[in-house]
């Protein structure tokens, strides 16, 4: 495609923001940069990508350590496949209703987006409380930061995790409320939504990655 | 201006909606999901198990680098977007994938050595690097019996442990050898358990003691530590089946 070199036509502009094909009319105020792809969205992809390298690092790291603790309980004693698998679900169930509601976006249906943000951010942050209660009972079981090779790395990766969920449940629920209350610019909005999303289903590919190779794979073996 | 575009727009101006394909992608990882939390289940039938082993580890990493794509394709709407997206995305994630298979290839060359003669000394892991170098008997031991030796130190040391434990607040009522004393504490070396025999069950029924009979709570009398050591300690005594234990109570635990 070669959009950059004939930017002026609107229907050409918004083709070029990544697909976004309802940004018909409104594409004056989305900030574009010489290629006519939003800055915004461009920003999100990169920072994903290093992303990708961060946690890649540290699920690595509890590879390279994996099988090496010399004090407390080893991951097979404490790990709870049922507990985790419904937490799993619900944060595969909020990437759904996640595209559902960049979908609305792009429909020009705020209300509907609206709904189904709330409805992701109550799903991520019941996430987030199963993981403060699996943390706390590893704790009690004698599982700490410091016990072992396990403790360290386990708690790091997921902790990082679950900090990015935290991250992205304040995120789309201030994004709900401003919808809400009409406050943001409305030709924005679609793209605004749509880069959320990025955020938060890259939330969820790296707990697929975790949930497989950390807990499943476990029980595998 | 693609023919393509302007078919995939209606007449008001705006997309498509991909509503029925994002809830049918939905439905297939749910799907997914389900198989893969099965597999843990399967391995209770050995009949079905066995006989197809190796497949079932690779075949929960295809899953899940099915699901992968999947959101980031469909969801995140990457395949068919354009380029520069692709390229910002995906490099770093073959970094990423690079850094994840080195660090495995390293784990493998330090505790499992394969072929003959290379192997990692102790020195080289202790400086930070890895150089493969011609093994003999004279050199300095291996980082995988090093390991095994701090292994092996470690694991005496938490039964000795677990053992002192033992003697300073179980043995009074679980007997010497954990036989059990009458109207007092179960039979600890036979394979019933009335609260359970997994180390969860056993962690919480030494910390907060068990309602209803006599086994009190010991998380003041000992640390989390030692609780743990104990406790692995218990697990060891399963089955010893020591004579004049008492009879079994509870359900039957089978490993």
């Amino acid at each position: 495609m070669s959009a950059q070199l004939a930017a002026t036509d609107p229907h050409e502009v918004a083709d070029a923001a990544g697909h976004d094909h309802g940004d018909h009319g409104h594409h004056a105020v989305v900030e574009n940069n010489f290629m006519g792809l939003p800055n915004i969205k461009l920003a999100m992809w990169a920072f994903l990508g290093s992303e990708c390298m961060f946690f890649g690092s540290l699920i690595g790291t509890y590879f390279f350590y994996h099988g090496k603790a010399l004090a407390g309980p080893l991951p097979q004693d404490v790990f709870s496949i049922g507990i985790t698998s419904i937490s799993t679900f619900l944060l595969l169930m909020s990437s759904l209703t996640m595209a559902l509601a960049v979908d609305a976006m792009k429909q020009r249906n705020p209300a509907t987006a609206r709904n189904f943000l709330v409805i992701t951010a109550l799903l991520g942050a019941t996430f987030v409380g199963f993981q403060v209660y699996e943390f706390s009972h590893f704790v009690h079981l004698g599982l700490k930061l410091s016990t072992s090779l396990f403790g360290s790395t386990f708690y790091v990766m997921t902790g990082f995790h679950g900090g990015h969920v935290t991250v992205g449940v304040i995120w789309l629920s201030m994004l709900a409320l401003l919808i809400h209350k009409g406050k943001l610019n409305p030709a924005k909005l679609p793209i605004n939504v749509e880069v959320a999303g990025l955020y938060w289903h890259f939330v969820d590919i790296v707990w697929i990655v975790i949930f497989t190779f950390v807990y499943l794979l476990e029980f595998i073996q | 201006m693609s023919a393509a575009h302007h078919d995939h727009a209606d007449a008001g101006g705006l997309p498509h909606s991909h509503k029925k394909a994002y809830i049918r992608l939905g439905v297939l990882l749910t799907v997914v999901t389900a198989i893969e939390l099965g597999l843990p289940f399967l391995k209770a039938y050995p009949d079905i198990w066995m006989p197809f082993e190796p497949v079932w580890a690779p075949l929960l990493v295809a899953l899940s680098v099915f699901k992968f794509g999947a959101v980031v394709g469909e969801f995140m709407h990457l395949r068919g977007d354009r380029r520069i997206f692709q390229f910002l995305f995906l490099s770093p994630l073959a970094i990423a994938v690079i850094i994840f298979l080195l660090l495995g290839a390293l784990t493998v060359s330090l505790f499992l050595p394969f072929g003959e003669g290379i192997a990692v000394t102790a020195i080289d892991v202790k400086a930070g690097y890895v150089r493969p170098t011609k093994s003999s008997g004279a050199e300095p031991p291996l980082a995988e019996d090093k390991f095994k030796a701090a292994f092996a130190d470690a694991k005496a040391k938490n039964f000795e442990a677990g053992k002192a434990a033992y003697d300073k607040v179980c043995k009074a009522c679980h007997g010497d050898k954990g036989e059990g004393k009458a109207a007092l504490g179960f039979n600890l070396t036979d394979d019933c358990y009335k609260y359970g025999g997994t180390f969860k069950d056993l962690y919480v029924t030494v910390a907060d003691g068990r309602a209803g009979n006599k086994m009190p709570a010991q998380a003041g009398a000992l640390k989390s530590e030692e609780i743990r050591q104990v406790v692995y300690y218990i697990r060891s005594l399963k089955g010893t089946n020591v004579p004049g234990g008492q009879p079994c109570v509870g359900d039957k635990v089978a490993d």
